[in-house]
């Protein structure tokens, strides 16, 4: 039996008691009998109440994933073993100083680290040989146990012979890239907007802010104590209850107990709306800006506009107020009514592209206008589209147009991730590691193209988008009118194991996969970019690690501490708290490339740690600047072994370890709050803007050169409506006929609660509460004979999918949608993703700044005519060796 | 009863999102396919043809999540044929295993669903209001997972002063037949048991 096998080597292997193991094997699924039964009852209650007290051993462990919401997690480890986790109890819940509780994800984690699929040795494709090996047997090849220094032998000798045959332009290290390639000559990496969308350049552009602080600080949203002073709550394609897990909800939930309408702006009736608001606004993805454009006509041609807002702080709105040298017939008034272009962009127009209905619309508009102050607040999501920049810069005009800037309870502005209704700078956080990457020589990455800096496209990288079309093709696209030959012969994904199912189009990238000559990744489980790799190395979590600050909302910060010490053989891939750094595995191969691996990584993990936990600062109560987190005494120094001073801060450190985590006190009107734009709004002579004008630019000529840089598509200096590539309008045949094409249904890909992206997507807890299904409109539907939980194939033009429908009115008409992230599972035979990947259903289709237009996709749906499918909770779990 | 523990769920509140549902199931390591506090998804209303385009009609959608209510009437009680469900003086029923034969009579009397068969230990299973945790003076494990503080545990008698007496709203049965201990506060759209115009969204294999 293979579990029993299973079960045996966990025993063996880790050396684990026999009642620790009989703990654990009660947590993986199938083996309950093997645990002594699951006990529940009279009996097993007294019994639990008599041992509890004894048997509690509470750590502070890292939930790093990258969800958007930042929780405490605390796992009971008992002789080695996870039995149970529990989330923040550290100090009496309240609105205004609410404990961080974790979501479901969080408490599903003791699945993930003990899940039965975890990687427990390295393997090696059965096929493989030095320079590749049947390498179309990638993802359906079988695996071979190895030892680690063979698999650090087979990948050291990989990469060297790579560089000596072609050069270090020949390794592609797809997202984070490596310090240590980067010591050993550089590589390729891969950039793009990802999660943020077009939003970056029109930000820098019309605001003069860098889009970065978005995520991490002073954004030009406020904190959630302003929004209890909205009287109107705009959530414009945002869910933060899925995608900012954790507290923003109930956050938004306490601004509407003092009395703020709330709106949700979205394709979907999402969870956030269900509980949160009074309204749903309904909209075909990718067509936001038409909605923007519709409700602009309203409010100029009934004057509802704040026209004295708008001549003191914006340029561009009207051809009396153009920034220097701008044609002053390029001005955004003209153009909604029409007096530019001949279209009036009347509701019935916007409503033709948007689906809203006309007089939602006009009421919708009347509102925002009318209402203040007005929280008018935009996810990612809507920007997640082709030539997105549109929308960034129709939403941020029409916010403008309301006035809605720099006032208590006012603000228009995107926001979301970490910093969803709660934006401003952090109240605590983490000092510095003391050590620092080594520079790649041959791309900068991700993080150097990411915040709206302007782009060197030479040195960038390669855009998401044409990671897999470079491999496949031998170029991408380096700047305007100029494209890059790349002849890249490893792909190396140590420290990431979602590349393949994360970029846009799985389907050219395993072709990508099985076109060069090696490929390693490190990962925790088979995941789809291990699959098709040739070498795979098990990796620790951050809970067999030594210990990690990790930050999110900005009012607190967690010490996840090491809980269990390495499962199997697992070994660090990164370090706790750099993604990108090297760890064991990198240090070992580079020690066999003849590397002084001691210079790269100079200090300890423990001493990394211990930096940063010195480093640590905390606002002050007056909110006048930031003074030490911690007080750390000599024994705490030698207790830890590493080099320190003591020092003195706010708490001892043997609290903080205890504690985990330290959280800001908060009560409304205390000195710690954020208001966005409100210097600039007090004196926008004396406090300008970094923009060319120092107001607010509805009308950027740099906008427009900056995106023509990147070499993809263009934008005008004012938001217009252009359709987007796989848009609404594509679903037709002929549009002015509306006759519908081959692919009628709009595609767009929410982020979904199993889930962190593509983390998780494995948990079976998580399988069992939500389904990877497809949402689709009963109307739509019934045009197909489609019913609840039906299998369905869905095909765009890149590829296909099948999964279970979910028969929904809670979804517009004409649009489906299907959560990003499930582990791409191709038929190679049918070219089928039995899983529902949204990136089976996902082109190369780069636009703008390096976005990737995941919410701009077309498709069909039609009833599956084979199997059905199974529920996913009872899918096997992907254990590449049964027998071992 | 004087004396009878209740959950209060907050309807008006829930994001659906199961943080709820896989507390418990950490707390206990239940088998897949068992859920002992599960999520249903409730919604309806339609779609129409007007000013030309496709336009909600009565579009709702709330999410209801429950356990079992350890009714005042409790059912699965006077079905079991074993004398393996009992009710202790707080009000909170429990199943002894050692007893249970696994006849399934309970889980056919319960309108809640709330006893879920264990195919492997072929003994009937539920929720025990974590009554281990509350006599330790703590909470059940779903109440202090709720991220929108929608759960909470007390006394009947208090939770009904405090929010009202409602016990019962689709997809739930109505509360004549068993007395659950609990209280409801509805969403704005939720319908009364058993007058409902939706339906259950949850796929099958959800809940």
């Amino acid at each position: 039996m293979t579990e029993k096998n299973f079960l045996t080597k966990v025993i063996n292997e880790t050396a684990l008691s026999r009642r620790s193991f009989l703990k654990w094997s009660a947590a993986l699924g199938g083996t309950a009998a093997l645990a002594g039964g699951m006990n529940f009852g009279l009996k097993t209650v007294e019994a639990a109440a008599e041992t509890a007290a004894t048997q509690d051993n509470w750590v502070t462990v890292a939930c790093w994933h990258n969800c958007g919401g930042r929780c405490l997690i605390k796992a009971n480890v008992i002789d080695g073993v996870v039995t149970r986790v529990k989330t923040d109890d550290t100090h009496p819940d309240s609105p205004d100083f609410p404990v961080q509780r974790a979501c479901v994800r969080g408490r599903s984690q003791r699945m993930q680290i003990f899940g039965a699929d975890r990687l427990k040795y390295p393997m090696k494709r059965k096929n493989w040989t030095p320079g590749g090996g049947k390498k179309e047997l990638r993802g359906k090849d079988e695996w071979v146990r190895i030892s680690w220094d063979e698999a650090l032998d087979i990948v050291s000798s990989e990469l060297k012979n790579v560089k000596e045959k072609y050069g270090n332009e020949a390794i592609l290290s797809p997202g984070t890239g490596s310090w240590l390639l980067n010591a050993y000559g550089g590589c390729w990496e891969t950039w793009g907007m990802v999660s943020i969308g077009a939003w970056p350049q029109p930000v820098a552009h019309m605001t003069g802010r860098n889009a970065v602080y978005t995520f991490f600080g002073e954004g030009g949203a406020s904190d959630r104590m302003e929004l209890r002073n909205s009287k109107l709550i705009v959530l414009w394609g945002a869910n933060p209850a899925w995608s900012s897990a954790g507290n923003p909800a109930y956050n938004y939930q306490q601004a509407k107990k003092a009395g703020a309408k709330i709106i949700c702006v979205d394709p979907i009736l999402s969870a956030t709306n269900v509980a949160l608001a009074d309204e749903w606004i309904p909209v075909r993805p990718s067509t936001d800006t038409a909605l923007l454009l519709g409700m602009a006509y309203y409010m100029i041609t009934n004057n509802l506009q704040d026209q004295e807002f708008l001549d003191k702080f914006t340029v561009g709105f009207d051809s009396g107020h153009m920034p220097e040298g701008a044609d002053p017939k390029e001005n955004f008034k003209d153009y909604v009514l029409g007096i530019s272009d001949g279209i009036a962009k009347t509701p019935e127009w916007a409503s033709q592209i948007c689906g809203t209905n006309p007089e939602v619309i006009r009421s919708f508009a009347q509102e925002i206008a009318t209402t203040k102050p007005m929280a008018m607040l935009s996810s990612f999501a809507p920007a997640r589209t082709y030539i997105g920049e549109q929308f960034c810069q129709a939403f941020l005009t029409v916010g403008w147009m309301t006035g809605n800037v720099g006032i208590p309870g006012g603000m228009v502005a995107e926001n979301g991730h970490a910093t969803a209704g709660n934006q401003g700078n952090p109240l605590v956080s983490a000092g510095a590691t003391g050590i620092t990457a080594p520079p790649n020589p041959i791309s900068a990455g991700t993080m150097a193209a990411f915040f709206g800096m302007t782009p060197d496209m030479g040195t960038l990288g390669i855009v998401w988008d044409e990671a897999w079309s470079a491999v496949v093709n031998g170029e991408f696209t380096e700047a305007f009118n100029k494209k890059h030959k790349v002849d890249i012969h490893l792909i190396w994904c140590i420290g990431e194991a979602a590349a393949l199912n994360q970029h846009p189009n799985v389907n050219e990238g395993i072709e990508a996969f099985r076109k060069v000559d090696f490929v390693v990744t490190s990962s925790h489980f088979l995941t789809t970019n291990a699959k098709y790799s040739d070498v795979v190395l098990p990796a620790t979590t951050q809970w067999e690690r030594e210990g990690a600050l990790l930050t999110g909302n900005r009012e607190m910060m967690i010490y996840g501490q090491k809980a269990i010490e390495p499962l199997f053989e697992a070994k660090d891939d990164v370090t706790s708290n750099v993604s990108t750094t090297t760890g064991w595995i990198e240090m070992e191969i580079g020690k066999r490339l003849g590397l002084d691996v001691d210079t790269l990584v100079p200090l300890s993990l423990k001493q990394q740690v211990f930096n940063q936990l010195a480093g640590s600062a905390v606002i002050k109560p007056d909110g006048s600047g930031y003074e030490p987190l911690l007080t750390i005494t000599a024994d705490d120094i030698s207790a830890m072994g590493v080099d320190g001073k003591p020092q003195t801060g706010r708490i001892t450190y043997q609290e903080f370890k205890e504690k985990g985590i330290y959280q800001v006190p908060r009560t409304p009107g205390d000195n710690l709050g954020f208001l966005a734009y409100k210097a600039f709004r007090a004196d926008p002579v004396a406090n300008p803007l970094s923009t060319p004008s120092g107001k607010l630019q509805i009308h950027s000529a740099n906008l427009v050169k900056s995106i023509k840089m990147y070499g993809w598509t263009e934008v005008t200096p004012i938001p217009t409506y252009r359709p987007p590539l796989q848009g609404y309008e594509a679903t037709f045949e002929n549009f002015d006929t509306r006759v519908k094409g081959k692919f009628p249904l709009q595609i767009w890909t929410p982020h979904y609660m199993r889930r962190s992206h593509s983390v998780y997507d494995n948990v079976t807890w998580l399988r069992e509460a939500f389904p990877q299904e497809l949402w689709i409109n009963p109307i739509d539907a019934e045009a197909r004979g489609i019913k609840n939980g039906d299998t369905v194939l869905v095909t765009s033009p890149h590829g296909k999918v099948i999964r279970h429908a979910k028969v929904t009115p809670g979804i517009v008409v004409g649009a489906v949608a299907l959560g990003e992230g499930a582990w791409a599972d191709r038929d190679d035979s049918t070219g089928i993703d039995m899983a529902g990947a949204t990136n089976s259903l996902s082109g190369t289709t780069p636009t703008g700044q390096g976005v990737q237009p995941w919410n701009t996709n077309i498709g069909q749906v039609e009833k599956y005519t084979g199997d059905p499918l199974e529920a996913d909770y009872k899918w096997p779990q992907r254990i590449p060796i049964k027998e071992a | 009863m004087a004396n009878q523990k209740a959950f209060y769920f907050d309807a008006s509140s829930c994001i659906g999102c199961k943080a709820c549902q896989n507390a418990c199931k950490d707390k206990y390591d239940l088998p897949l396919g068992i859920r002992w506090r599960r999520v249903f998804e409730y919604g309806g209303g339609n779609w129409l043809f007007m000013d030309g385009v496709e336009t909600p009609n009565n579009v709702f959608k709330y999410y209801v999540s429950t356990a079992c209510q350890h009714c005042a009437n409790p059912v699965c009680r006077d079905v079991c044929p074993a004398a393996a469900i009992t009710k202790r003086a707080d009000g909170i029923v429990l199943i002894d295993p050692d007893k249970c034969i696994g006849c399934r009579y309970c889980q056919w009397a319960c309108p809640y669903g709330a006893p879920q068969f264990n195919e492997e230990t072929k003994v009937m299973t539920k929720c025990t209001f974590c009554a281990d945790l509350q006599d330790q003076g703590l909470n059940p494990a779903c109440v202090d997972a709720c991220v929108m503080r929608c759960l909470e545990v007390g006394d009947y008698e208090e939770l009904r002063q405090k929010y009202g007496s409602l016990a019962a709203i689709e997809p739930l049965p109505t509360a004549n037949i068993t007395k659950p201990s609990l209280v409801i506060t509805p969403h704005k759209h939720a319908q009364p048991s058993g007058q409902g115009t939706g339906s259950i969204l949850s796929l099958s294999e959800e809940v």
